[in-house]
């Protein structure tokens, strides 16, 4: 679990740097009213992962069964 | 004569017949035949159209356009690199079989008439599941079975459209369809089984990783690409399509997560991958279908290679689940590079042949102001890199040490892993090698600074959200069911309302099973009589589809 918790401070460290991407974003082409929004497109992906983790956990509970289920 | 020799699958499909005559060369012939089939098509004129009057049909065979083109030309590069990472596999008959599968999806791709299309299409799910059950074991027959069954089914239900079809226009050159009258539903329903749509999403799971290490390579590109080719000249800019693609993608990615067997996981993103395909044929634009095109020539590249550095782990370990390996990334470095940048185009980031070709798909609901859509697809975007793009290298080649005895797979295997991931990385870099080859004319730019940005965040914050997750993301040692419980589970509902019937076939069956049966069709013996109360209650269904037709004339 070391491993993990090492990533995890990677890639925040990489995250740290992400605002600074933001120079390279014009404001002005866009087209619907949510990607005007600083922070956007992280908190969405962010978002969107957890609730499809959620949702598989959930799934997973009703339909998970054990690999020899056919045999 | 000369028509054969300027008709890329009869290479094919004599390298096949060479190949079950002398076994012994069975590597030699099936690169050769790819090879000339390759200039072939680079040599003969596009404007060549090659027909035949069979009974009162004008039959089209060699019909190529651009986009035609760009399948052929996708189709046959990855043959040509599967080929050489097979040299190692013993089978030899399942070389013959995989160049008769190339050459009835090339064969689709090449019909310029329904009749034509729908040879090749039935060859194609015939010769497939040859390739699958050239695996020898129970486990492959079983499922080669309920595949073929299904996509005859499938088959079925595609040519009662092309009879009505037929019989309304009495023209069956390959064309738009309108989706207005009951038979256009039927060929719908039957293009989009092969793609992958739901209900039936899952045969693609259950079928591609019964296939050996390496001919699971060849499954994952031909069926449902084709099936997404026709899909693009007869269904372009059907809104339905657009729902069912989005419906693909949370599928693929749903299910990949809760999926321990490495291939299983990847033939889940088939699914996802084959979605954002379906939403782009149904937003239906220049852009999209450019985008379409571009990303199914991408997928069958990044998809090819994922599925070699699995099939180098399967080869080399023996492995086949995520639970049983994991770091193995000191001893397989290059397969594990060589995943990693496949998992990477899957992914689409930037500077990889995913990213060029992807974005085109969601720009074009942008465009065109499909807001709910670009949602989904930015879940979708996000969700690929969860169960494809770091799921699969991850618990595969990190995650904990298994201290398994590996090493990098012989060179004729890692040859063709590291040239698809030098085309997947050229292709990010140079978007223009592929840009060129589309249908419509492109003035696309992938590399905007809006389109970077967004996709970086998107990404690194899922790989976030994986990561803190990653406890709940363990895997255990389960399937997860789906719509295949309903035939394969004995004694459930619909087995007992079809018990009777089954009953009766079964006798006939079985007084079939005591005539002599030669040796050699031990096989068909095995897979299909034995299995016959599936067969049969898919049997029932087909005549459910027949009485529909009849009663709709």
């Amino acid at each position: 679990m070391k491993t993990r918790k090492n990533i995890i401070y990677s890639i925040f460290i990489i995250i740290s740097f992400t605002p600074y991407l933001y120079l390279f974003y014009d404001f002005k082409k866009v087209k619907f009213s949510v990607d005007n929004l600083v922070g956007f497109y992280p908190i969405y992906g962010f978002l969107a992962c957890v609730g499809l983790i959620i949702f598989a956990k959930l799934l997973g509970l009703v339909l998970k069964k054990d690999e020899d289920f056919y045999d | 004569m000369i028509d054969f020799i300027s008709y890329p699958v009869s290479y094919l499909v004599l390298g096949a017949i060479a190949i079950f005559l002398r076994p012994k060369f069975a590597n030699t012939i099936g690169i050769l035949s790819i090879i000339s089939s390759m200039l072939c098509l680079s040599i003969v004129s596009d404007s060549q159209v090659l027909n035949y009057q069979i009974m009162s049909f004008n039959n089209v065979f060699y019909q190529i356009s651009d986009l035609s083109f760009l399948f052929c030309i996708v189709f046959l590069t990855i043959g040509l690199f599967g080929k050489i990472f097979s040299i190692y596999r013993e089978n030899c008959n399942e070389k013959g079989y995989v160049l008769l599968y190339i050459a009835s999806a090339l064969g689709v791709v090449l019909s310029g008439d329904f009749l034509t299309l729908y040879v090749f299409w039935e060859a194609m799910a015939i010769t497939s599941t040859f390739v699958i059950w050239s695996t020898r074991n129970q486990l492959s027959l079983d499922s080669g079975n309920r595949y073929i069954i299904l996509h005859l089914i499938g088959g079925l239900i595609l040519l009662v459209g092309l009879i009505g079809l037929y019989g309304q226009t009495y023209d069956l050159t390959i064309r738009e369809i309108s989706l207005n009258t009951w038979y256009s539903w039927f060929i719908l329903i039957g293009l989009l089984l092969n793609a992958g749509a739901p209900p039936f999403s899952q045969w693609i799971p259950d079928a591609y990783p019964e296939g050996s290490y390496s001919s699971s390579v060849f499954l994952s590109a031909y069926t449902t690409k084709t099936a997404v080719y026709v899909l693009i000249i007869t269904f372009a800019g059907n809104s339905i399509l657009i729902y069912i693609g989005i419906y693909m993608i949370l599928y693929g990615i749903v299910y990949a997560l809760l999926e321990n067997d490495i291939r299983r996981i990847l033939s889940y993103s088939i699914v996802n991958q084959v979605g954002f395909m379906i939403v782009g044929i149904g937003i239906g634009t220049e852009l999209a279908i450019n985008g379409t095109s571009a990303h199914a020539f991408s997928h069958i590249i990044y998809k090819g290679l994922l599925l070699m550095s699995a099939g180098s782990v399967l080869y080399i370990t023996g492995k086949r689940k995520c639970t049983d390996v994991g770091g193995l990334y000191k001893t397989m470095p290059i397969t594990a590079a060589c995943g990693i940048i496949g998992a990477f185009a899957i992914s689409a980031f930037p500077f990889t042949s995913g990213f060029i070709s992807k974005s085109m798909i969601v720009e074009s609901s942008y465009i065109e102001g499909l807001e709910i859509i670009w949602y989904f697809l930015l879940i979708g975007s996000a969700g690929v890199f969860l169960h494809a793009g770091i799921k699969f290298p991850w618990f595969v080649f990190f995650h904990r040490d298994k201290k398994l005895e590996a090493t990098d797979p012989p060179i004729f295997m890692l040859i063709p892993m590291v040239s698809l991931s030098f085309i997947c990385i050229m292709i990010g870099i140079f978007p223009n090698l592929l840009y060129i080859l589309l249908p419509y004319s492109v003035d696309y730019i992938p590399y905007t600074g809006n389109h970077v940005v967004s996709q970086l965040h998107l990404l690194l914050f899922s790989g976030l959200a994986f990561f803190m997750a990653l406890k709940y993301l363990e895997r255990t040692l389960t399937i997860t069911l789906d719509i295949d419980y309903l035939y394969r589970r004995k004694y459930t509902f619909i087995m007992l309302i079809f018990s009777k019937i089954v009953y009766y076939f079964v006798s006939i069956l079985e007084n079939l099973k005591q005539t002599k049966i030669n040796k050699k069709l031990y096989l068909i013996e095995n897979t299909l009589l034995n299995q016959s109360s599936i067969s049969v209650m898919l049997s029932v269904i087909t005549i459910i589809i027949i009485l529909v037709f009849l009663l709709n004339i």
